[in-house]
């Protein structure tokens, strides 16, 4: 079997006789033998990875020897990927894929950081190592991540909490960007992020694949492993294991180290199925665990502190590279283990998922009296979710979708710490009912789906001074979701969807006390009294669920060589929950600004662009560009850390076949991170503590958003990556080299909380190989 | 196939009682909740106590700082200023209380935890107006060398014969007459772990506290 062009032969190419089902694959000559075969006339299909299959009819009556050519198919990489999507998000108009080939080269970075290379999506960054995924400008509670399948429930109400989820669990991530997930239920405000794993084999045999990745900066390692196969004798039966493990230093800005932000990580997974053509069940198991260290400089207590930490540099505590993780830092670990099937009937399809999460999360910080090795926080939360629907195709241009949720949770304190919990025990039970149809409407394909929900806590916890106050608070809500794409004409689509969506508030929004880690401000929850800290009831205040409607267009012209999609929306959010500056207080460690979780409006408004030019058959273009505008309606105002506008242009050189090496390329890519100009009001941690001893309050009377410092100025950044393949008997090499801030640049990021102490990393470089076998 | 011996809605309506069902154990299951145990907050500083005690004898001189609710928006309260008589040399000792604790609970007393952890901790004082004559100057919290006593007592310095300052001494400003002289003392502990040294200052490691009182020489 060779290259119809090139005349090179196929190594590894697959042979298959349909009417026998059985095959052969090529040797390192292009070669095959297909033995005991009968005098008969047989279809005989040859496919190769990256070449067009072909079907031929033979006659045979003696041992023949034939050749077989085969075509070279440069977009068929793309189709697969555009299908499995399909397949994924059904019912979903706007989203963005990040396929396999996008997942392999953010290789060895979390999940958050990973999903930037998705326009419209940014991250809240606490330091080198701890990335919270935004959608469209809204993150924590507001962006719904789905792990398999299921909703991720973790203690994603804390800006320093990063999704809980190994990145080389998933074969491609799909970004939401409407909020029509009306399935998933609520929170869904901003988007989802579907984190999708590959499906489990059917047939007999064994793969898996190996990665290996350095990181110069960091000096990290990560060896992830994934194997998989099927029964011999038992067709349908499937299997899947898969582990990661990883280990970083300190990584470096350009100029010094940022002590204690290392990384440990730990990630196993497990499946097994048994698909039939009508019904199917899977049983899946992971264990995520990581301990990751936050920057020493950050730990400061008062406002004087802050003061001095903002004006010093490098931050306190830097010394030398080391691998130690010492306070604070972060101890989590998430398990998962999920059940589903599904039922083919003669009219539709029955589905059925419970997955119950544990999930731990230790903090400790530099503590008094040799308690630095007790958590400071210690919360561990169960999750129970259960879910089902029906799927009804009524005809080949309509399917209605019926389905029940329902949630149970139990957010325990973990006794120990010897501090106040910041937020109180909780159960929580929520169920939700939906009702979505699929309409194929002439030329138009819609979709519109309704949901009403429920939500209940029973909260448990202990007031500023230790007194024990126990409330039940209900939350319901209706959303629905109107959403159609018009494919206009083979080059042209267009898709728009409005849809409105909820949230209940979290628990820690309504009873927070305290402070976060690295931060020197006091966070109030809105059930807490102005004066008097006192928890109060939901009645005593004029509280109002949070509810967005957003509306979502997407265009996009696919004709060669130019291919686009833009993304046009707009989010209003009602009662939006946000921290807003309140005032000052002083306790015995000195003063402090204080911030009360309060209500608004808020907008963002914003488009999302991404194209390629192919310039030759070997060279693309490939620019992006995130645009965003949010405000706070109510008060007239702008938001805190809300992304700044962003563009990057890529070209990249391909050369799929004719070198030895096979798909070799070689990417540059430049990007640029505007400064936030649309940031709120700047007001020193000196003029604040100044004005405090004068004997001012420089919030009483004006209580709108401000920041401690100035948004950081634009910066360029300069990366560059090149790899190719080697393909040896059965197995497929990937090499990968990368550089990233190849120029060294000294910057600092708007949406990283920690641009108060310390410059953003420096020059990376990173060498990976995947195995492929 | 025998799935289709009950009827499509049939099975639905019993798959949906199904989860429900399901649901509903998954709850009472988890509804025995008893209260969480209350946690002991060892760290917490309630009450600082200044004691100035004249060298030759007489009554202390004592004032209190309180803060009344913890993280809470309420201020500290201040029970008045140092009132201290002119040309009187004084040792000052400061007591640390967390008032969530008994009296009789060990947490009680929060200095003794900053004197077993006096390398890793160090007090810093600021006055205005001269109004001291020993030390000299305006402190030590804008420049470490500045004269600070760090005497008078074992918990002076620490392990390390470096400062800690739980007891410190001072003399008075010299007055002529009936004037007085008034000021502020402004004392600062500073949390210093790995990071104590010969020239760690007053902005090296976290603030566990810092309160300013009025001073008045008579």
């Amino acid at each position: 079997m060779f290259d119809v062009e090139t005349k090179e032969a196929l190594p590894l190419a697959d042979v298959f006789v349909t009417e026998l089902k059985i095959g052969s694959s090529t040797d390192g000559q292009g070669k095959f033998t297909i033995n005991s075969l009968c005098a008969e006339r047989y279809t005989i299909v040859c496919s190769f990875v990256g070449y067009k299959t072909i079907s031929t009819q033979i006659s045979i009556t003696k041992n023949t020897s034939m050749d077989f050519s085969l075509e070279p198919e440069i977009t068929q990489m793309k189709e697969v990927i555009i299908e499995e999507k399909l397949a994924k998000v059904e019912g979903v108009q706007n989203y963005v894929n990040l396929n396999e080939q996008q997942l392999a080269e953010s290789a060895g970075k979390t999940l958050g950081e990973s999903l930037k290379e998705i326009p419209g999506v940014n991250s809240i960054q606490s330091g080198p190592g701890i990335f919270k995924p935004v959608i469209h400008g809204v993150h924590s509670q507001r962006v719904l991540i789905l792990n398999h399948g299921i909703r991720q429930e973790g203690q994603q109400w804390g800006a320093e909490h990063a999704p809980e989820i190994d990145p080389f669990i998933a074969t491609n991530v799909v970004v939401i960007k409407d909020a029509s997930a009306i399935k998933y239920g609520t929170d869904a405000l901003g988007g989802v992020v579907v984190v999708n794993p590959p499906e489990l084999p059917e047939k007999a045999g064994m793969g898996g694949t190996i990665n290996a990745i350095a990181q110069g900066n960091g000096r990290s390692g990560t060896i992830s492993g994934m194997l998989e196969g099927g029964l011999k004798k038992y067709d349908g039966w499937g299997w899947r294991v898969q582990g990661t493990a990883k280990q970083s230093g300190d990584f470096k800005t350009p100029t010094y180290h940022l002590t204690n932000t290392g990384i440990k990580e730990l990630d196993f997974s497990g499946a097994m199925g048994y698909h039939a053509k009508k019904y199917g069940a899977e049983i899946f198991y992971s264990h995520f665990q990581t301990q990751l260290g936050i920057l020493k400089g950050t730990s400061i207590s008062n406002l004087d502190d802050l003061v001095a930490a903002m004006e010093r540099e490098p931050p306190q505590y830097t010394s030398g590279f080391s691998y130690t993780i010492s306070e604070p830092r972060q101890e989590v670990s998430h398990n998962l283990l999920k059940l589903n099937g599904h039922l083919q009937t003669k009219k539709g399809e029955w589905q059925f998922q419970y997955g119950f999460q544990n999930n731990n999360r230790k903090e400790f910080d530099i503590r008094k009296g040799g308690r630095s090795q007790i958590p400071s926080i210690d919360l561990q939360l169960n999750t129970h979710t259960l879910e089902t629907e029906y799927e009804v195709t009524n005809n080949k241009s309509s399917t209605l979708c019926i389905g029940v949720t329902g949630m149970y949770q139990d957010n325990n304190n973990i006794p120990g710490t010897q501090r106040i919990p910041f937020i109180p025990n909780f159960t929580s039970l929520s169920g939700g009912v939906f009702v979505i149809t699929h309409l194929q409407l002439q030329k138009w394909i819609a979709d519109v789906g309704v949901r009403y929900d429920y939500r209940s806590y029973d909260v448990i916890g202990y007031d500023f001074i230790n007194k024990l106050y126990k409330d039940n608070l209900i939350f319901k809500n209706p959303s629905a979701t109107i959403g159609a794409t018009l494919p206009i004409d083979k080059k042209q689509s267009f898709s728009t969807n409005l849809s409105s969506a909820w949230r209940p508030p979290h628990v820690a929004e309504l009873y927070s006390l305290g402070t976060h880690q690295s931060a020197a401000a006091i966070e109030y929850g809105l059930l807490l009294n102005d004066s008097t800290n006192e928890v109060m009831s939901l009645n005593d205040v004029s509280f109002k669920n949070e509810q967005a409607l957003k509306w979502i267009n997407t265009y996009q012209y696919q004709a060669n060589p130019f291919q686009f999609e833009a993304t046009a929306y707009v989010n209003y959010i009602f009662n939006y929950i946000y921290l807003r500056p309140t005032g000052i207080t002083q306790n015995i460690r000195g003063a402090y600004p204080y911030f009360r979780y309060t209500q608004t409006d808020a907008s963002f408004l914003g488009l999302d662009f991404s194209g390629s030019w192919q310039i030759s058959q070997r060279v693309k273009l490939s620019p992006k560009m995130s645009l965003l505008r949010a405000a706070d309606d109510r008060n007239n105002d702008y938001l805190v850390f809300i992304p700044s506008n962003r563009f990057e242009v890529a070209i990249r050189f391909e050369e799929p076949k004719n070198y030895a090496l096979k798909n070799f390329f070689f990417e540059t890519k430049i990007k640029y991170v505007a400064r936030q100009y649309r940031a709120p009001r700047v007001v020193t941690a000196r003029e604040i503590q100044e004005a405090n001893e004068l004997g001012i309050d420089l919030f009483a009377n004006d209580p709108s958003n401000f920041d401690f410092m100035a948004a950081p100025a634009g910066y360029f950044l300069w990366n560059a990556s090149t790899g190719f393949s080697i393909k040896k008997e059965k197995v497929r090499y990937d090499f990968r080299a990368a550089a990233e801030n190849i120029l060294n640049s000294t910057y600092r990021e708007y949406t990283n909380r920690f641009k108060y102490y310390a410059n953003d990393i420096g020059c990376n470089y990173i060498l990976s190989v995947k195995c492929i076998f | 196939m025998n799935h289709n011996l009950i009827k499509p809605r049939t099975r639905i309506t019993s798959l949906l009682v199904l989860t429900s069902l399901l649901t509903t154990l998954i709850v009472i299951q988890g509804c025995k909740e008893n209260d969480p145990t209350k946690e002991d907050v060892p760290e917490l500083i309630t009450k600082a106590t200044l004691t100035f005690s004249p060298n030759g004898g007489g009554t202390p001189v004592v004032v209190t700082a309180t803060d009344p609710d913890g993280e809470g928006v309420q201020d500290i309260k201040v029970d008045g200023s140092i009132n201290l008589t002119a040309t009187t040399s004084y040792v000052l000792s400061i007591g640390l209380i967390n008032g969530l604790a008994a009296p009789t609970e060990p947490e009680y007393n929060a200095t003794v935890e900053v004197e077993k952890e006096g390398d890793e901790h160090m007090f810093f004082f600021a006055w205005t107006n001269n109004t001291f004559f020993e030390p000299e100057g305006n402190g030590n919290i804008d420049a470490r060398a500045d004269a600070v006593n760090y005497t008078g007592g074992t918990n002076s310095t620490d392990v390390n014969g470096r400062p800690l300052g739980l007891t410190t001494t001072w003399t008075s400003a010299t007055i002529a007459g009936t004037a007085s002289l008034s000021g502020t003392f402004r004392i600062l502990l500073k949390h210093q772990p790995t990071l104590k040294s010969d020239t760690s200052d007053s902005n090296t490691g976290e603030t566990d506290l810092d309160l300013t009182f009025a001073l008045n020489i008579h």
